[in-house]
């Protein structure tokens, strides 16, 4: 919302020299939020009026002419101007060098410096409305039509500021920051606040008082959504401008003056901030009527939308059918026309809700129903109708009330609130006298009565309408009035009731730290919405997937189940830039099953746990040493994070992975995750082309924190042991698991034998088909003596012959 | 002689320490205990003199000769020690090797960072489902039923939950505070908890808007609170995250589930509070919203709102990511962009 400061002057005496940055600080501490301080007039620097003393055609162009301006002070100065409504003797706006304008009020703003145009010198520029930024106030009939000033009676070299009353201050404030305080939608709340700051007297509205007879009636059928209208019924009036004081104040709001009609009920809302309408009194047949619409009714609006109403909406009706859509726009059949002279004026009250349901029904949310969607109160009508018959009678002298009708369905009650003093005291902790709260309240409309320890507060009728209600908003009235600046931070007290452990928490957090720091992966994070492309490459079914109704995108309407999908995508995203990577994501995913109601019986919530995903991407290691870096990451986790350990199984191969290379993870009889390699046929689908991917998931849910750090300490060996790898020839499908229990199982090969490690296995040229070779380290050593090198190799020898008979190994020849 | 032994012994002595090198050291040694070095030389003419003086002339030509060997062996070593292993031209320019590369998501790492901060002021950290109902996400939060927030446009709702009463439809959370209840409701106060975790809004996006973002809520809880105890909280949180004093202001602002509640500012960092194109020219900037918890809430919690009170506040840690790093573009964050998370180790 826009607020021009010397508007705001009208209703409270805000002293010349006021520190304008000091009010716009305080109001945003106290009140709401002021974004910007706009002083007007520097829009408008170096820019003057001038008049036209003589026209002359410009010798190299067309189009343009030479104009001889008169900018005061005596000088005439020579400007190049393209207006097609030049006219000697004409007062225009000239802005002259170092004056900002946009070019036809367009792009960017234009520093204004002494040029040639075509060959001929020109002083600045004579200006249209919109290179100026006064298109709005001053709207131009067609193109190159030039701002006419003519009417503005001031002397040549008068600032434009001045001229056109732009020295004034605007204050811009963030409407969300006062979606609570119905009162402040205009600049008569802002001034009352003000007032209440700075102890400053507030001017009051005259409320309008008439003793016409008639007939004249307003008939309110629906008392639930229409608490009050004033009908004011008039003669006199015609369709001409308003005043240039009322469309400048209009433009500064942010808003467009379009006709004295019109004008007078736009200035209203803006000051007061009720809205008001205006309608064509002939055109109304028999008499007004509020009341919910029929299912089903039509309605033309003033923007030629013809809608279809519904019995929830509220209407303004004649005998004939409804002319205005209530508290949010008016119909076409009434509006205000060129040859209207006879209006009824409506000042109204309408509930809220209602008014917001409507407006967003129809997607027509205008100036008048956002402000009755906040809840106005009703004694407001009042102050609006003064100001509207103010104005009527100003512009309209012959103007005539021929009818009025003040139908007040339903009194506001205003809040009444009692507040301890002592509970006061120790919610703001710190101590005000009773007169300093009595002050800040008073000042702000409020009653107050104190007995002993009881404070009874009658709040305003502009903060009765669900602004003030508890004890809480009377604590937060006299804090901010106090000045939320002026309280000590205070420190809590502390009571221990013993160390926090939270082992789940910190397990989660020790796994992505084990994973970024140890096992060097990036952590991602990706949306909860998949694609549907990586839904059908890597899950390749929706069974049990959660949608959203409002997606971010059409192809983003599933939910995640399963981390991977996203992984696939982040995975095929980064391809372009790295050819060797690993990331992974800890997030949560949703299922559409076992709904349950933990915290309330009456909600019922789907499955949702924490899974964690990871994905190994590269094109320059080859398939095993990608499987053995993700198996690694694996099966060393439980061991670094103090977890569980889980255990691989091959049960069921999860329907992306390669046909071979995949594992189910298990912890005791329940799988908890996958892991393996991205088929290929997937990978071409998800658009990853050159990587090769291992991909794992794992239910962080399932995982089991170990209550304290579990290892086993050995001594240290007392004699020497060695490393003696071997190499032999096994069959190309012999496990290592087995190969490994062969040796150390339950009758290990040598008594000597301390462990047996894989050191590598290749395929190649130099193995016969249908062998590998795989290299052994076997661990040596004797707890009782250091071993001989003849000792040594027998132990060796002794693995090798067990090899030879179990696994049916050769010992491999160069 | 015995002149000539003590003049080249003393000649040789000075040579040894001048010597700069191995080089010049074994250059010394055969200029003098070589085979035509100047001492080796002399045991030639020990035959030549008279028999008596014989003995004695050559036991000092050998302890000569032995001394000077002695002192090259000592500066040798000497030498060894001094010198490098490498050549002189060895480039300790060159970078360094970079550590197995991997990183937390600057997010987390801003969350851990305020984990512990306030672990160590005793709060426990909480953590809930992402799909709530409207019961959770509004009702409980004291959100007027016509809230413009419930409306499809600002909030994720779920296919077949999105009619219906408001226990009944279902969303993605659009912010943490229904948790807060829930934890609240299942819990003994007094409370001291934080609670971080992503958040959901169905909006249009761009460098300063995003759908998905992270949230940081802390909340206590107790008998005798005064919403002053907040700012504590607050600069916990900011001399954390910017490793020193940054100055804060509260002030008015309205949230259906705090009363009275504020928005609170912090000094802009890019300029220092004197105004910049950042901070909009005003040296603050909005970082979080704070304030009681409504009596509505903490009824809605199953407390009694005259015995309790608390403070609250709920941080967006996307932007104070941005402000603390220079990031211009909030959905960087959810891109999984490594060219980017790589930069945050």
């Amino acid at each position: 919302m826009k607020l021009s400061l010397s508007w705001i002057k009208d209703y409270v005496n805000i002293p010349e020299d006021a520190d304008l940055k000091k009010l716009a600080y305080d109001l945003t501490m106290s009140t709401v939020e002021v974004e910007d301080v706009e002083d007007l007039a520097r829009r408008f620097d170096n820019m003057l009026v001038g008049v036209i003393e003589k026209i002359e055609p410009h010798p190299n162009a067309d189009r343009l002419r030479v104009c001889k301006v008169d900018i005061g002070g005596g000088e005439i100065k020579d400007i190049v101007c393209g207006g097609i409504n030049l006219k000697e003797g004409m007062r225009v706006a000239v802005s002259c060098p170092g004056a900002v304008v946009r070019w036809h009020g367009e792009g960017e703003p234009v520093v204004i410096k002494n040029s040639k145009l075509r060959g001929v010198e020109s002083y600045g520029m004579i200006c249209a409305s919109d290179e100026i930024g006064l298109g709005e106030l001053f709207p131009a009939e067609q193109e190159a039509e030039i701002l006419d000033l003519s009417a503005f009676d001031v002397p040549a070299g008068t600032s434009l500021a001045d001229a056109l009353d732009m020295n004034d201050v605007l204050l811009e404030i963030d409407n969300k920051s006062m979606t609570n305080r119905p009162d402040l939608w205009g600049h008569y709340g802002i001034a009352r606040e003000i007032a209440a700051l700075y102890d400053l007297p507030l001017k009051e509205i005259k409320p309008f008082e008439t003793d016409v007879q008639s007939d004249f009636k307003v008939e309110i059928d629906a008392p639930d959504r229409c608490t009050r209208y004033i009908g004011v019924e008039m003669s006199g009036v015609s369709v001409k401008p308003s005043p240039y004081k009322m469309q400048n104040r209009i433009w500064k709001a942010g808003m467009r003056p379009i006709n004295a009609l019109v004008d007078i009920t736009n200035y209203v809302m803006l000051a007061v901030g009720n809205p008001t309408h205006a309608f064509d009194a002939d055109n109304i047949t028999d008499h007004i009527v509020v009341r919910h619409a029929s299912e089903g009714e039509k309605l033309l609006l003033l923007n030629d939308n013809e809608l279809t109403l519904c019995d929830d909406d509220l209407v303004i009706t004649d005998s004939e059918g409804p002319v205005a859509l209530a508290g949010v726009m008016g119909g076409a059949k009434d509006s205000i026309l060129p040859k209207t002279e006879r209006v009824i004026l409506e000042v109204a009250n309408f509930e809220a809700a209602g008014i917001r349901r409507t407006a967003l029904r129809y997607d027509t949310r205008t100036e008048a129903s956002s402000r009755y969607e906040k809840a106005i109160d009703p004694e407001r009508c009042d102050q609006a109708l003064a100001l509207s018959m103010h104005y009527f009678m100003e512009l309209y002298p012959e103007l005539k009330v021929t009818g009025f009708c003040d139908n007040y369905v339903k009194k506001l009650e205003r809040a009444q609130i009692d507040v301890s003093l002592a509970w006061l005291e120790k919610r703001l902790g710190k101590h005000l006298t009773d007169d300093e709260i009595r002050g800040k309240l008073e000042k702000l409309g409020f009653e107050v009565q104190i007995d002993g320890d009881n404070m009874h507060v009658t709040a305003p009728s502009w903060r009765s309408t669900g602004d003030i209600s508890i004890k809480d908003d009377v604590m937060e009235e006299v804090a901010r009035m106090y000045g939320y600046d002026n309280f000590d931070a205070t420190p809590f007290t502390t009571s221990f009731t013993g160390a926090i452990n939270q082992k789940d928490k910190n397990l989660v957090r020790s796994i992505k730290e084990y994973l970024a720091i140890r096992c060097g992966m990036q952590e991602v994070y990706t949306y909860p919405w998949m694609n549907d492309v990586f839904v059908n490459a890597v899950l390749q079914n929706t069974d049990g997937i959660l949608r959203l109704s409002t997606p971010p995108a059409p192809e983003l309407g599933y939910i995640r189940s399963s981390l991977l999908p996203n992984l696939c995508e982040a995975v095929a995203k980064n391809e372009r830039y790295f050819n060797d990577f690993s990331i992974f994501e800890e997030a949560q995913v949703f299922f559409d099953r076992n709904y349950t109601s933990v915290y309330d019986e009456t909600e019922s919530l789907p499955e949702q746990r924490r899974h964690i995903g990871a994905a190994f991407a590269s094109s320059v290691k080859n398939i095993n040493t990608l499987f053995r870096e993700a198996k690694g990451v694996l099966e060393y986790m439980p061991r670094y994070t103090h977890m569980e350990a889980y255990e691989f199984r091959k049960e069921e191969k999860p329907v992306w992975a390669d046909n071979v290379v995949w594992l189910n993870i298990y912890l005791g009889d329940e799988k908890i995750g996958d892991m393996g390699l991205v088929a290929k046929k997937v990978s071409m689908e998800c658009g990853i082309k050159n990587l090769s991917v291992m991909l794992f998931e794992l239910d962080a849910t399932k995982l089991k924190p170990l209550a304290s750090r579990t290892n086993k300490f050995t001594h240290l060996a007392e004699y020497p042991e060695t490393d003696y790898d071997i190499s032999m020839l096994f069959n190309a499908d012999a496990a290592w698991h087995d190969i490994y229990d062969a040796v150390m199982g339950k009758k290990k090969a040598s008594a000597l034998l301390k462990d047996a490690s894989f050191v590598d296995e290749y395929r190649g040229k130099q193995i016969p088909s249908g062998k590998k070779s795989v290299t052994i380290r076997l661990t040596i050593g004797s707890d009782e003596k250091t071993l001989t090198s003849q000792e040594i190799e027998n132990a060796a020898n002794q693995v090798m012959k067990k090899l030879s008979k179990k696994m049916n190994a050769e010992l491999r020849t160069q | 002689m015995k002149d000539k032994i003590n003049s080249i012994l003393s000649e040789a002595k000075n040579k040894i320490s001048e010597s700069a090198s191995e080089g010049e050291l074994q250059n010394v040694k055969s200029a003098y205990i070589g085979k035509q070095g100047s001492l080796s030389l002399l045991m030639k003419e020990i035959p030549t003199l008279d028999v008596s003086l014989r003995p004695e002339m050559g036991k000092l030509l050998n302890q000569a000769k032995n001394e000077v060997k002695e002192l090259i062996d000592e500066k040798r070593v000497e030498l060894k020690l001094k010198a490098s292993e490498v050549s002189p031209d060895f480039d300790c320019s060159v970078p360094g090797i970079m550590p197995s590369g991997g990183g937390l998501h600057p997010i987390t790492q801003m969350c851990y960072d305020l984990n512990d901060a306030f672990r160590s002021m005793g709060f426990e950290i909480f953590e809930e489902d992402e799909i709530t109902s409207e019961m959770y996400a509004f009702d409980k939060l004291n959100f007027p039923p016509n809230h413009p927030a419930r409306e499809s446009m600002d909030t994720y709702w779920l296919e077949g939950h999105d009619s219906g009463s408001t226990n009944e439809k279902l969303c993605l959370r659009p912010h943490l505070t229904g948790g807060s209840v829930r934890y609240m409701q299942t819990h003994k106060p007094p409370y001291r908890f934080v609670y971080p975790g992503r958040v959901y809004r169905n909006e249009t996006t761009d460098s300063h808007h995003e759908r998905a973002f992270f949230q940081y809520e802390a909340l206590i809880v107790d008998k005798d609170i005064t919403f002053t105890s907040g700012k504590v909280m607050i600069q916990s949180i900011l001399s954390k995250v910017f490793g020193r004093h940054v100055p804060v202001r509260m002030r008015s602002g309205f949230f259906p589930f705090v009363e009275p509640g504020f928005e609170i500012d912090m000094e802009c960092q890019v300029c220092g509070g004197k105004g910049c194109s950042v901070c909009k020219h005003v040296g603050w900037i909005e970082v979080m919203p704070g304030g009681s918890p409504h009596p509505n809430v903490l009824r809605a919690a199953g407390l009694d709102p005259d015995e309790y009170t608390g403070f609250y506040v709920n941080i967006g840690l996307d932007r104070l990511v941005m402000m603390r790093y220079g990031v211009d573009d909030v959905r960087l964050f959810h891109s999984a962009d490594l060219r980017f998370l790589k930069q945050f180790r």
